[in-house]
């Protein structure tokens, strides 16, 4: 092959690598994007409140229904977050 | 000399008296012969004992037991409130039992006896998501709020829902709510960047994340969400650095790990 082609060809090859290489790259961004669809999941749903005693909901200290009602998250034994600080 | 006889009788007093035992109080007897109110008694002891056995039985994870013992208090229709909670502890049983349907019969029957009873509204939410009726948790949750807005389990119950219906407008009022009163709760955090992320609000989605990282520093959730959140963006770096530190957080959780993997190797840099 004449010396003289050898240059046109390498940047031709060369070129051609990088456009299917970036177009790859944006099939890949946009495949990663529609994986991702669907990923970001809501938290747990919160688990069941215990069980009371015959003295009902509105009996001395009934735990469960203090927890439905209270205003803060450890008290309402919703999930925690691992490694709380 | 005194003295110390004196000091010593009070000692020995004192001492005698914590020790001796106490008794209650005879129980009452009842005082009738009248076959009805005798009946009557008899059903309200009943239904007393297979409470306290009930109990006992759901404490030791018997759950067929503590629902057997609560069918019986249920079919026995005790007047409230015990009633309502005789039908909120079977549900318990049967949620156990994997009966959520059942569960949930019991729990809707509770609250119709007891239209304030809001440790049953909590617990139907829970039952129905876990029965996939979002139409109805939806509702529960709705009543539940209206009866106790600043419930944080209230707030929580129906921004998860909000978020399983695709109503991220009402899940994004309902999680900053609750971070109104619980400004250290990351899962509301991470929760809040959902709903801001499906409105399309990025960069309030990515200050969530940041802030749920900052007080759960190995939440792998957050991290995989916040990778996402900065992918959309364009930020490809620095989503494939998050996806990185998720597979770093997420070992007990298998799928999320295999998903940031497959993330982390999809972004060419």
């Amino acid at each position: 092959m004449p010396r003289a082609l050898v240059r046109p060809l390498l940047l031709a090859a060369a070129l051609a690598g990088a456009f299917f290489c970036g177009r790859f790259a944006v099939a890949n961004a946009a495949a990663a994007e529609d994986a991702l669809a669907g990923q970001l999941t809501p938290s747990a749903t919160p688990g069941l409140l215990g069980p009371i005693t015959s003295a009902g909901r509105k009996g001395w200290d009934c735990k469960p229904e203090h927890a439905a009602a209270s205003a803060s998250v450890h008290a309402a034994e919703l999930p925690a977050a691992p490694d709380t600080r | 000399m005194r003295i110390s006889v004196l000091a010593t009788l009070i000692a020995l007093l004192t001492t005698t008296a914590a020790l001796s035992q106490t008794y209650p109080g005879a129980m009452p007897v009842p005082r009738t012969t009248s076959a009805p109110a005798l009946a009557d008694l008899a059903k309200q002891r009943e239904v007393e004992e297979r409470f306290r056995i009930g109990l006992a039985a759901l404490s030791a994870a018997n759950y067929k037991g503590a629902a057997a013992e609560f069918a019986r208090v249920v079919a026995i229709n005790p007047a409230e409130p015990k009633g309502s909670t005789a039908r909120y502890d079977l549900a318990i049983a049967y949620a156990n039992l994997q009966r959520e349907d059942d569960a949930a019969a019991q729990l809707r029957a509770a609250i119709e006896l007891d239209p304030g009873f809001l440790a049953a509204m909590a617990n139907l939410v829970a039952v129905d998501l876990a029965r996939g009726d979002f139409t109805e948790a939806r509702s529960v949750a709705d009543r539940f709020l209206a009866l106790a807005p600043d419930s944080a389990r209230a707030l929580y119950a129906r921004g998860i829902v909000a978020l399983g219906t695709g109503d991220a407008a009402t899940a994004r009022e309902d999680f900053g709510k609750l971070l109104h009163s619980n400004p250290a709760y990351a899962v509301a955090h991470y929760d809040l960047a959902i709903a801001e992320e499906r409105l399309g609000h990025m960069d309030a989605a990515e200050r969530e994340l940041r802030t749920a990282l900052s007080l759960a520093p190995t939440y792998a959730r957050a991290e995989f969400a916040l990778g996402a959140v900065l992918l959309r963006q364009g930020r490809r770096s620095e989503a494939r650095d998050a996806f990185v530190r998720t597979m770093q957080d997420a070992s007990g959780d298998p799928a999320l790990l295999n998903i940031a993997a497959a993330m982390r190797d999809s972004i060419a840099i």
